[in-house]
């Protein structure tokens, strides 16, 4: 029996097809597959297919122990978005809230993976079809229509109208009531219902998107355009902090002037004029309007409108009855991106479950055609605070910076124990250092070929995605014999992405960076500088390591490095002859600060702390993805979609470790 | 009789074609995989999106499976064995698959999704990519061939099959159907690590079905439509004329589905890059290379 | 079968006629194009019916491929491509009026007054078609079709020109946007 069972009464066809869906269960992962992976699921093996929409998805698979609220609320979107018969499979999961209860419990680990899949295959064929199902609900589904303009996604508000920007109609959107989001649109959308209600009285009147100096009554069409008139309020639209207004009462003004100047007179008899249409008393032709003084102040206006950017001013225009609309001069004062095509432009969701992107990163792209024109991007993962933090005692405060980011464990599992050590004076003997460089090496290796795996996948790289994530599951908990088993299987791997076609140029020139020392990792060892924490690093030292860099700066040159640390990370570990986890000896009650430095897969990361008779009062700690996430706006804008998420991809950013 | 057997046995070609794409993308060889798929599929709700545009969203899936078989039906697969021998055959396939772009407009705009809209517009920039390179190559196997009949056009690969008498035209013409069926590394229009699924994002249930069942119909009218241009059809030495068409057929298509495999996606500026600015020189010199071969051979 | 034929004739006639309204009709760009792509492939379907094949295959698949390279333009010359915003379709409604009736008048003067010869009791087959529209086309009417050709050509270009503004390099921004 499954929860979200489809609406039917089993008839012995639709037992046929529940047992077909028993047998094709396809998967949604939540947070992310790369997340899924690093705790040693092999997904695939399991019988579970993953696709990459949740309409196309019976199983929402939600594995891990803290999935932080947001991350919940952004489940429960896709839950709502699956189609049924569908269930949720918790492997390890705590709190699920606002997903209803899992259909299918088991713990974190392979054969729990696989025990819950016959479950689930059970589950469905027994239960795909019920009498009575109930409806899923949650706050976070409620939607309100909200208006905001194609061309300005920065106006937001909650009723209908047009863009005090542009002067075009407005479209509806839908948002959330509960927003996990927290939009900074919402402050807006407040201001504006705000305003629009202080001139509630205002008089209707109908104007063309495209002719500003089209204004009548009563709704129609536009004479010039076509397009249809839309309703404004006369007063509502003069903010007087929009500076971009400066010329709005001059122009409603005119607005108003115009219906109350328009002449019609006779095309062969000038002398024919009146103020209403009609024929000519002479001979009887239609009589043309007359709008020689609009022209004038038009102009006056379209200069004004130049001065102010973005503005959709389009008064200068031609005002013969007959003219042509021209959309080149409709659209000549717009915005516009690299390849010089004014479009609409839609705000559109990657994340935070988005394929070829980390989970639980949310990146909010506003795309313009098939250009990016801007970018926000932030985790939704639930970034604990540390120096915030009640006192904790070292044990407890190793296991929480060891789980905080679940693609590299180990290395702030090293970090916090180095930091204890360094403030307790403890001095580790050179064997276990060398067996934790082996351990946080390995990490390295398994961390690169998570990103070959979802660098695969975002670029539709089959082939590389699946071999690169057998590998990273057989490398997770390898040891040094069983990695170099594994060595020639890299190397082979890296070979052949040398000469793969089409890599080159699917990577080449993408997110290119230029040096610079705010930079960490493979990122700024891409971009030729040779900024590496572990040559300062004596066991590093002794192992032999020697730290490389690449020139170029881009995605070609990161991967490219990110390849050369999986060969150099098998040496050392080879080298090391040992994987150990890092752990710490009994430090008993000693105070003191202590601070450590770890090269994370990521790239350096810094922990300073407090500690209180042995219980860790403060901590500050500094992560690569932090610096790492404030270049996706330079990154990602003028560019088109593909490369500018595969720009993002190459930052190999991780949401768990961003501090906000 | 004739319909009613070439139907018969573009289902199972459609079949085939999803267990060979299965295979290609999860590295396991299952028979029975794509009858549940199908079968999950068609028991699996199937919504339309709100504020959708309700006609082009319900046809799309409809033209497309209509062009992919309506291009099928001027194939041969043996001498006698089409369902229709149009005098403009060659013309008529490509006439056909046009409407798949019409389709995958449809379908992109249809539901009112950013992933769709997106994977539409892309899809007819593809077109405008492939397009030349489907008819010029075309273009060249009907002058040798000096008829548009896809029969006549198998006739005349009789001594030397136009894959080693025009080459050039071959790589262009598989490498352009690839784009057409948007098959790896030009599924630009349903790029999954980009656009999470594309036009297929907003599908479901029964639609979704026929969406992927008119593609494997594509999928396989390519492949045919290459064995029959390039690969001399059903002729082969020993084995019946059926049975060459389905080995070459099936063949193909591996080959198709395969290559996508192991290359990451082309970016949509390359490929209308490279389409035009190499892709439309060789086809022209294609034509002018088999316009010098007919004038100088017999 | 002279019924069949006239039945279907009359059929995709009207289905031409009613797509070609449902241009005007619709609200939406893209509805109006895809509304406008439909009308010209009942006129192919038409010539099909007519027996013309080649002729009817070949209007069949150059108005999809038109029609669809038309969208494009729609894209690139509105920023409205889609029609998100509600569009009028007919603008210049008595231009328009005057000049659909006038080229009505005269597209049903010349089908009536032209002398069109002798009927032909028989089609000849389709492949015969084929070569007899071959020679016409690179015999008699080839510079016709030759200047026509290049005629379209050079508006297309012309009109990609007029879509896209000059690029003005913008020396602060840099040129990095343009690189790829």
């Amino acid at each position: 029996m499954i929860l979200g069972a489809r609406l039917g009464r089993p008839s012995k066809l639709r037992r046929l097809i529940a047992a077909a869906m028993a047998r094709d269960l396809t998967t949604f992962l939540i947070p992310g597959p790369e997340v899924v992976r690093t705790y040693g699921l092999d997904v695939d093996a399991a019988g579970l297919k993953v696709v990459a929409s949740p309409r196309h998805a019976s199983v929402l698979l939600v594995a891990g122990v803290t999935i932080s609220p947001a991350l919940r609320d952004a489940a429960a979107v896709i839950y709502a978005q699956m189609m049924r018969p569908r269930a949720i499979f918790a492997l390890g999961a705590g709190e699920l809230s606002p997903l209803p209860t899992a259909d299918v419990i088991a713990g974190l680990s392979q054969q729990g993976l696989i025990q819950g899949v016959r479950q689930l295959r059970e589950a469905f064929a027994e239960g795909a079809f019920r009498p009575d199902v109930s409806d899923f609900d949650a706050p976070i589904l409620h939607v309100r229509i909200e208006y905001t303009c194609p061309m300005h996604p920065e106006v937001v508000q909650n009723e209908p109208g047009s863009c005090p920007k542009c002067g075009m109609f407005l479209v509806p959107r839908d948002v959330q009531v509960k927003s996990s989001h927290g939009h900074h649109d919402h402050t807006h959308s407040q201001e504006h219902q705000h305003h629009n209600v202080d001139h509630d009285d205002a008089a209707v009147e109908y104007t063309c998107p495209m002719h500003p100096e089209v204004v009548q009554s009563e709704p129609g069409s536009c004479p010039k355009c076509g397009m249809f008139l839309e309703p404004r309020k006369t007063r509502a639209e003069l903010p007087a902090d929009h500076h971009q207004h400066a010329h709005s009462p001059e122009h409603e003004g005119h607005g108003m002037a115009h219906d109350a100047v328009v002449e019609y007179t006779c095309p062969m008899h000038p002398e024919v004029r009146q103020n209403e249409p009609g024929s000519c008393p002479k001979c009887g032709m239609n009589l043309v309007p007359n709008e020689t003084q609009d022209a004038q102040t038009h102009e006056h206006a379209g200069m004004d409108s130049a001065t102010d950017h973005g503005s959709m001013d389009h008064s200068g225009m031609d005002h013969e009855d007959m003219a042509f609309m021209s959309m080149v001069d409709v659209t000549k004062d717009l915005p516009r991106s690299s390849d010089g095509l004014p479009m609409e432009w839609i705000d559109a969701p990657f994340g935070p479950f988005f394929p070829g992107l980390p989970g639980g990163l949310l990146l909010t792209l506003t795309l313009d055609g098939d250009t990016v024109a801007g970018s926000a991007a932030r985790p939704l993962t639930n970034n604990l605070d540390l120096s915030q933090h009640p006192s904790t005692d070292s044990t407890s405060f190793i296991e929480q910076l060891a789980g905080m980011d679940p693609l590299a464990p180990i290395a702030y599992r090293l970090l916090a124990c180095r930091a204890l050590e360094n403030a307790a004076g403890l001095d580790v003997p050179v064997s276990t250092a060398a067996a934790r460089i082996g351990a946080l090496e390995r990490e390295r290796i398994t961390s690169h070929l998570g990103w070959l795996a979802l660098f695969g996948q975002q670029t539709g790289f089959n082939w590389l995605m699946q071999h690169a994530a057998s590998l990273q599951l057989a490398c997770l908990h390898a040891d040094v014999t069983q990695a170099m088993v594994l060595k020639p299987v890299m190397q082979t791997l890296i070979k052949r992405l040398q000469r793969t076609p089409l890599l080159k140029s699917r990577t080449e020139g993408i997110g290119r960076l230029t040096a610079d020392t705010a930079l960490r990792g493979p990122v700024v060892r891409a971009a030729g500088i040779n900024n590496d924490a572990r040559s300062m690093e004596t066991t590093y030292t002794t192992l032999g390591f020697t730290p490389v860099s690449r020139e170029g700066g881009d995605a070609l040159a990161r991967l490219h490095v990110r390849l050369d640390e999986v060969s150099h990370s098998l040496a050392l570990i080879e080298a090391a002859g040992a994987i150990e986890l890092p752990a710490l000896a009994d430090i008993g009650d000693v105070s003191g600060t202590g601070e450590a430095v770890v090269e994370t897969p990521r790239g350096m990361a810094r922990l300073q702390l407090t500690l209180e008779r042995g219980q860790v009062i403060t901590a500050q700690l500094e992560t690569p993805s932090t610096h790492h996430i404030t270049l996706i706006n330079s990154l990602t804008e003028q560019q088109s979609l593909g490369d500018a998420l595969v720009a993002v991809g190459s930052l190999d950013l991780s949401p768990w470790e961003i501090r906000q | 009789m004739t319909t009613a057997l070439l139907l018969l046995l573009l289902a199972v070609g459609a079949y085939l074609v999803a267990v060979i794409e299965d295979w290609t993308t999860s590295g396991r060889f299952r028979l029975a995989a794509p009858a549940f798929a199908a079968l999950a599929l068609l028991g699996r709700e199937s919504i339309v999106p709100r504020k959708s545009d309700r006609v082009f969203f319900e046809t799309a899936p409809v033209l497309l499976l209509i062009s992919a078989l309506l291009a099928a039906t001027v194939i041969p697969l043996t001498a006698n064995l089409i369902i229709t021998d149009l005098a403009t055959g060659a013309l008529f396939i490509n006439a056909a698959l046009v409407y798949v772009l019409v389709a995958l407009l449809m379908a992109g705009w249809g539901p009112n999704g950013a992933y769709a809209m997106i994977g539409g517009w892309r899809f007819l920039g593809q077109l405008i990519a492939y397009a030349m390179l489907i008819v010029m190559p075309i273009t060249a196997v009907v002058m040798r061939a000096e008829s548009l009949l896809t029969t006549q056009i198998v006739v005349s690969q009789a001594g030397l099959w136009n894959i080693v008498y025009q080459p050039l035209g071959f790589i262009l013409f598989f490498v352009a159907s690839m784009a057409l069926a948007f098959l790896p590394p030009f599924d630009l229009t349903t790029a999954k690590g980009e656009l999470a699924g594309g036009v297929e994002a907003e599908y479901s249930g029964a639609r979704l079905a026929v969406f992927r069942l008119g593609r494997l119909v594509l999928i396989i009218t390519l492949a045919a439509a290459i064995v029959v241009f390039y690969l001399g059809g059903w002729q082969g030495p020993w084995l019946p004329p059926w049975a060459w068409s389905a080995i070459k057929i099936l063949a193909v298509t591996t080959m198709m589905l395969l290559a996508g495999r192991y290359m990451p996606r082309i970016r949509e500026t390359d490929l209308l890059g490279w389409c035009w600015m190499l892709g439309i020189p060789l086809a022209l010199l294609n034509i002018l290379l088999v316009g010098l071969l007919v004038l100088v051979l017999p | 079968m002279i019924t069949a034929q006239a039945l279907y004739i009359g059929f995709f006639g009207l289905a031409a006629v009613w797509f070609g309204i449902v241009v005007f009709r619709t609200f939406s760009m893209v509805r109006s194009a895809l509304a406008l792509l439909f009308s010209q492939t009942a006129l192919g379907a038409m010539f099909l019916s007519m027996q013309a094949e080649f002729l009817g295959v070949l209007q069949i698949m150059m108005m999809a491929t038109e029609m669809s390279i038309m969208a494009i333009f729609m894209v690139m010359f509105m920023m409205d491509p889609g029609g998100l915003g509600k569009m009028d379709m007919t603008h210049q409604k008595r231009l328009s009026l005057v000049a659909g009736i006038v080229s009505f008048v005269a597209a049903v003067a010349v089908a009536v007054f032209v002398d069109w010869g002798p009927i032909a009791s028989v089609a000849p087959d389709a492949a015969q078609q084929t070569v007899d529209l071959g020679l016409e086309l690179l015999g008699r009417s080839m510079l016709i079709f030759e200047t026509a050709g290049i005629t379209i050509l050079t508006a297309m270009i012309a009109a990609t020109a007029v879509a896209i503004p000059p690029v003005k390099r913008n020396p602060s921004k840099g040129t990095a946007n343009h690189e790829h």
